[in-house]
């Protein structure tokens, strides 16, 4: 049992599971020490709406509530800790009975698909440009492709984002804005048909054209760096001594070996993507989890913040777990010297 | 000093070599000129200005008079003694205020049809000879004038009055905003708040990040382990999506204090690096011959390892301040950061959401402040890779 607990994969998971539930605790404590309470935004959302007496009106969103505000931190935090260990996230705050993990699921999907499209596509570019720049370096392609690629790290992301919709929506009319809100076209129904599959691309394309322009440039650059650091490797100069093909060396010696770190640095960007997702979605007005947490934000919506930070922190730490068990099998010189 | 000097001398000859690196140096000078030194010299622009709204960059005053007087009548000069009409609540009345002895000035009010006296009017006048010129806007000319819907006043129009000085007042370079007020007064002005919250949330993060990473390598032990252990739980937060949840709930009043929060937040993945070139260093021959000379650690850790890794470390500052602009303008476009300082977000914000997004004419608004971010991030990130290959002499070499 013990030497179960002690191997290598069992360790990570563990360190995994006890890191969230830290960064859970932290955003927890400090989400609810910030100034401003949902009651009191719901009050006054009736206040004015309705015109009652202001206890009344308290007295009636406080009924509403899944969960008591005014209870000590310790208690609301053992209450959501029990809940979450039966995996239930609990009610959305502001709007009772809307359970936040279907809310999540509504969300989530579209955001998985948007950035996971974008940094897919843009890390295999990135490696193939990368590659390019470091097999031609100091010629002029890679001096433009440098420069290029210092433009699209340099801007941020949203800015970017604005960038196309002013340019190519507003300017160049070769889309409309307007028509590319949400998710996919009202009125289509979900399911497997090429109507709604299309929808759905059309809506995505925006942000994940966005993802793909701002992290090019980080894995052109570092594919670029990488590959010349390989270059200068023996088993690079014997494999062409050995006359073998260079589609070959290329693919299997060089590209495989400069690409590794590469896959570490891809799992750590997935938090950082998903975070900035905010923003990329609030300015196409995409459906995501970035908007559904802006949205909770707004109506100061604790649980539904919580649900989103949960999903958040899970991903960032399982991406690091899933590079950390899969590095082995991807570089098998690390695998080796960890066995002995 | 001469040391000093020399040291700035050869920093100078290493940058020129390298262009990209060059153009990024240069461009941070000229963002230092435009946002600390400019605003001494440019006025910021806070009067409305009804009638110039949303103009196109490139827009200004011009004078137009009656067909017969176009050789005549070429400046304020040559109309000493005659009446000019000048619309209200546009540049043109403060435009004209130096000349007000010299001429007799007729005032109508701005579109007002049932109000009063309009700019349309004003131009039948111009065009019966009741007034012997006016002061227009360049906006107003090409609608009213150019464009004029009503086919009798444009026969009218087009037959009796001309521009003849078409650059009578000052151009606008980059149009105006939806209140008419001078857009690149406000970009002169709203560079210097963001690139000092910039500039805070940068340095404090490396800052934490140099001090907690070589506390943890020079000590080791159980400190190591809790600051790592720290490091790592920092790193797995969702960092954005907290200042964004943070700045929605707080809502700061003060910008320079959002700098602050950016940078508590913003020092782990930099502590990790700081931390392992410490313990690198640290075992180099020359720290061994320090130790055995009985130096102490802090003389050791600042005279001896902190040297070494200065161009590291000012390269992760540059870098630092790059995503600490990047969280600070993101906010901004959420429209989560104060607005008591009129900056480029504020401006982009206010141009997103005022639909000038959607106007053709008022693509400035929302384009000059994207282009002032944008063009400042390329600068630092041109330079900071300039100096990355200045010190890596690997990357200098083919």
């Amino acid at each position: 049992m013990s030497r179960i607990l002690k191997s290598y994969p069992v360790q990570i998971v563990l360190q995994a599971l006890l890191t969230i539930l830290a960064v859970m605790t932290f955003t927890f404590v400090l989400i609810r020490l910030m100034p401003g309470n949902p009651i009191e935004v719901l009050v006054e959302q009736i206040l004015t709406n309705e015109g009652i007496a202001y206890e009344e009106a308290y007295d009636r969103v406080a009924a509403s509530f899944d969960i008591d505000p005014n209870a000590s931190l310790l208690d609301q935090y053992l209450a959501w800790l029990w809940d979450l260990l039966r995996l239930d996230l609990g009610e959305s705050i502001t709007s009772p009975g809307t359970r936040v993990v279907d809310e999540i699921l509504r969300f989530l999907p579209w955001t998985v698909f948007a950035v996971g499209a974008g940094l897919l596509i843009s890390f295999v570019l990135g490696i193939v440009l990368g590659m390019l720049m470091a097999y031609y370096r100091n010629s002029s392609l890679d001096y433009a492709l440098s420069l290029f690629a210092s433009f699209m790290t340099g801007i941020p992301n949203y800015i970017w984002g604005l960038l196309i919709v002013i340019v190519l929506g507003i300017h160049l009319n070769w889309f409309s804005v307007g028509e590319l809100r949400g998710t996919y076209d009202p009125g289509l129904t979900p399911g497997f048909n090429l109507a709604f599959l299309w929808s759905v691309v059309e809506h995505a394309m925006l942000p994940i054209v966005t993802y793909v322009v701002s992290a090019l440039g980080g894995w052109m650059l570092n594919m670029k760096s990488s590959t010349m650091s390989v270059l200068n490797e023996d088993y690079v100069n014997v494999a062409e001594a050995r006359g073998l093909q260079d589609s070959r060396i290329i693919f299997s010696y060089v590209g495989r070996n400069a690409s590794l770190p590469l896959f570490t640095q891809l799992t750590i960007s997935i938090g950082f993507v998903l975070g900035s997702g905010v923003v990329i979605e609030e300015i196409f007005v995409y459906w995501g989890i970035g908007h559904y947490l802006f949205q909770s934000i707004t109506v100061r919506d604790y649980t539904s913040m919580q649900g989103v930070f949960l999903i958040l922190t899970m991903t960032v730490v399982l991406a690091n777990v899933f590079a950390d068990l899969t590095y082995g099998w991807l570089d098998p010189r690390v695998r080796i010297s960890g066995e002995r | 000093m001469p040391g000093l000097l020399r040291r700035l001398i050869r920093g100078w000859t290493l940058i020129r070599g390298n262009r990209a690196g060059l153009i990024g140096f240069l461009g941070l000078v000229g963002y230092f000129l435009l946002t600390f030194i400019l605003p001494f010299f440019v006025e910021f622009d806070g009067s409305p200005k009804l009638d110039e709204i949303t103009a196109p960059p490139g827009s200004r005053i011009q004078l137009a008079v009656h067909r017969e007087d176009a050789q005549r009548f070429r400046s304020l000069e040559d109309l000493a003694g005659r009446t000019v009409g000048v619309v209200t609540q546009t540049g043109g009345l403060g435009f004209i205020e130096p000349y007000q002895d010299q001429l007799t000035v007729k005032r109508y009010r701005w579109n007002s049809r049932v109000r009063g006296p309009g700019i349309e009017l004003a131009l039948k006048d111009l065009a019966n000879r009741k007034i012997e010129a006016m002061l227009i806007f360049s906006k107003s000319w090409e609608d009213l004038v150019e464009n004029q819907a009503d086919p009798e006043l444009h026969k009218l129009l087009l037959e009796n009055v001309v521009i003849s000085n078409p650059t009578l007042g000052p151009m606008s370079l980059l149009g105006t905003d939806t209140q008419g007020r001078d857009i690149a007064s406000h970009i002169v002005h709203g560079g210097r708040v963001l690139i000092l919250t910039a500039l805070i949330g940068g340095v404090l993060s490396t800052l934490i990040a140099v001090i907690l990473g070589s506390l943890a390598a020079m000590l080791g032990g159980v400190l190591d382990q809790i600051l790592t252990a720290l490091t790592n739980l920092f790193l797995a937060i969702p960092r954005f999506p907290l200042l964004v949840v943070m700045a929605g709930l707080i809502s700061f009043e003060n910008t320079l204090l959002l700098g602050v929060l950016i940078g508590l937040l913003g020092w782990p993945a930099l502590m990790r690096a700081i931390r392992a070139q410490v313990l690198s260093l640290r075992e180099r021959d020359f720290v061994e011959a320090a130790r055995s000379l009985g130096l102490s650690t802090p003389h050791i850790m600042f005279r001896e390892i902190l040297p070494n890794m200065i161009s590291f470390v000012s390269i992760n500052l540059i870098f630092s301040i790059t995503s600490a602009m990047y969280e600070q303008v993101g906010l901004v476009v959420l429209g989560l950061a104060p607005i008591n300082d009129y900056t480029w977000g504020i401006m982009l914000f206010f141009g997103r959401t005022r639909g000038t997004l959607f106007n053709p004419d008022g693509i400035s608004m929302a384009l000059s402040p994207v282009m002032a971010i944008a063009l400042f991030q390329v600068c630092l990130v041109l330079f900071a890779r300039a100096l990355e290959e200045m010190f890596d002499p690997r990357l200098r070499q083919p």
